[in-house]
């Protein structure tokens, strides 16, 4: 489905090709505000955000876990704890600090995650698929998703989009959504039952932006990705749980100025990319 | 000198770590994991240790991949970007294998909460994260079958309260974790057992003083009096250091700020091998258990490879090392 293979279109010269993998990245870095606290998780993350400080949102402060606050990377960093996100940062901390302080403190406007799976209120599986005993596929486990799902103002979620990943219930809750696990473990609560502020703000994928409805608190499809061929049909056939998409818009085609920078300054290796 | 006896040698170690042990590795993922500790642990071929580290890397995937682990207790395993933990996937996903590992999901607030509640010899600490997950799930717990039984496990993961002295909320209690065993590797340590490290101490400060042993290596050994002059970056005292061993290189393949980089080529021959039980049982021969000394190690990784990992030293990593494994080339 990537536009890549196509020949560009020469007589549009503002048209480049791109993909639906780039569009993800480049959509979700524009859900983040200059001079917001954003805390980053692994992975395509740290290439929005990234993308994000080189664009619109230049004192946006970039927080990792593990090591840095205000973090100014000249070099993609490999993880959150990578020195590269230690070089021109403002402050070394630990996580006992972000976590337990700033995270747990309310100091954390937006959350910025990846995952494995989702479902309809937003809650993410970063854990196991099948049984939790006797599990088909084992991940690495939560890191930091689930405090910052629990604790952060807002979370921006970033995944492909797959039928398997937006499931009718995702297979363990790593993560808070909207509708989560009561204390017994029996049902699903709303997360203010259980005195959780916050939540899932939007699901960006690589066919769209995700919402959730503010009644309902079910996602539906605020952007999809019109320019590059994907149809709300496709959306429809990729999501396992009924989604609504009376309210969607064509989303806004990449600049080329956020094409560049994402493929010359920002990972330009490739690393989280793949070029 | 106070503290000169504090000096062990790396075939030492081994000494200080009792099967059964709950073992604590600082840094974090692929980042200043004590490796040629590890390595070392692993060749003396120590049994049923119950890894507390908050979060894991190689070094726990390798424990576990050499058959030294029987719990673990963390938020995370695994090799960030470089690819996934298949020895302790293995462990968790194949019926032959099940039994053999008993995993507890962390996440990284309350590893750090904690870790920091074993430093204050407090016995549990409330937490406002973990409400509305399955890591607390009562039906989902790793250790169900050890509560109680195993003086090692908190006899319950969480406790659910009602904040008896402000506005209510619901919090969660969560047990300290108080490991037997620290093992950390640093840029430099003095003699005395005063640790220096930049680029991230991460929860080391906090597990050192919450274990019962703490053993530090690191790239050097220099007098305490030379740390005095650079205090600043001094993060645990000597008091909580039991013992010191001096190893260049000790975090090798994983990063140490200002001395070197990821080792990409050590991943990719690793990730391949722990894919397959049999060629990790090589890989485990080739790289550690024929290995007389860790300089033998060194050696076989070879100094042009140890060389193409050196950190800048105004960045503190390698700006020229490449780190996408699918277009690694050979070492040039």
């Amino acid at each position: 489905m990537t536009v890549e293979e196509q020949a560009p279109d020469k007589t549009n010269n503002n048209k480049t090709s791109y993909s639906q993998l780039e569009m993800m990245v480049i959509a979700s870095s524009r859900l983040l505000e200059d001079e917001e606290r954003v805390l980053v998780g692994t992975g395509l993350p740290l290439v929005g955000a990234g993308l994000a400080k080189k664009t619109h949102a230049k004192d946006m402060v970039v927080i990792m876990e593990a090591v840095a606050f205000d973090s100014n990377p000249q070099s993609l960093p490999f993880c959150v704890a990578d020195a590269r996100a230690v070089y021109k940062t403002r402050w070394v901390p630990t996580a006992a600090e972000v976590m337990g302080h700033f995270l747990q403190g309310g100091k954390i406007d937006v959350g910025y995650l990846g995952g494995a799976q989702v479902d309809q209120y937003g809650n993410l599986n970063s854990t196991c698929i099948g049984d939790y005993y006797s599990p088909t596929k084992r991940f690495e486990g939560s890191g930091g998703a689930s405090d910052i799902a629990a604790l952060a103002k807002k979370t921006i979620i970033i995944m492909a989009h797959e039928k398997k990943r937006f499931v009718e219930t995702v297979d363990y809750i790593t993560s808070t959504g909207w509708k989560c696990r009561s204390f017994d473990g029996k049902s699903l609560v709303y997360r203010w039952e259980l005195g959780l502020d916050g939540g899932p703000y939007a699901v960006v994928s690589t066919m769209g932006v995700m919402k959730f409805d503010a009644n309902t608190h079910k996602m539906y499809v605020d952007y999809y990705y019109a320019d590059l061929g994907v149809t709300l049909g496709e959306i429809i056939n990729a999501t396992e749980f009924d989604i609504d998409t009376s309210r969607a818009k064509p989303m806004e085609p990449p600049t080329l100025l956020e094409l560049e920078l994402l493929r010359t300054k920002v990972d330009p290796e490739g690393i989280y990319m793949k070029y | 000198m106070s503290g000169s006896n504090k000096k062990i040698l790396l075939e030492q170690v081994a000494d200080y770590v009792k099967d059964g042990d709950r073992v604590w590795t600082g840094g974090w993922t692929v980042v200043r994991k004590p490796m040629a500790m590890v390595y070392e642990v692993i060749k003396k071929r120590k049994k049923n240790l119950h890894l507390v580290g908050n979060p894991g890397g190689p070094e726990t995937d390798l424990l576990i991949g050499a058959g030294c682990v029987i719990k673990t207790e963390t938020n995370y395993i695994g090799h960030e970007v470089f690819g996934h933990p298949y020895n302790f996937r293995r462990k968790m996903e194949d019926e032959k294998h099940q039994g053999e590992l008993f995993h507890d999901d962390w996440t990284v607030a309350t590893g750090a909460l904690r870790i920091m509640a074993g430093a204050m010899n407090i016995p549990f600490i409330p937490t406002r994260s973990l409400k509305g997950s399955d890591i607390i799930n009562p039906s989902l717990d790793g250790f169900k079958a050890l509560r109680g039984s195993d003086d090692k496990v908190p006899k319950k993961k969480v406790v659910l309260m009602e904040d008896p002295f402000w506005e209510g909320d619901t919090v969660a209690l969560i047990p300290a974790l108080k490991p037997d065993v620290c093992l950390i590797h640093a840029q430099e340590v003095g003699d005395d057992g005063t640790v220096s490290i930049t680029g991230g101490a991460f929860l080391d400060y906090y597990a050192a003083v919450a274990s019962d042993i703490t053993i530090v290596s690191a790239e050097r050994i220099v007098p305490r009096e030379a740390l005095e002059l650079t205090a600043e970056s001094n993060v645990i005292p000597g008091e909580v250091v039991n013992a010191v061993l001096e190893v260049p290189n000790g975090a090798h393949p994983t990063a140490l700020h200002r001395f070197y980089d990821n080792d990409p080529w050590w991943f990719k021959e690793y990730l391949e091998a722990s894919k397959d039980e049999q060629r990790m049982e090589e890989w485990l021969e080739k790289w550690v258990y024929s290995m007389d000394h860790f300089s033998d190690y060194l050696e076989k990784i070879g100094f042009k490879r140890l060389q193409k990992l050196r950190a800048n030293s105004v960045y503190g990593y390698n700006p020229d090392i490449k780190r996408r494994l699918d277009k690694l080339g050979g070492v040039t």
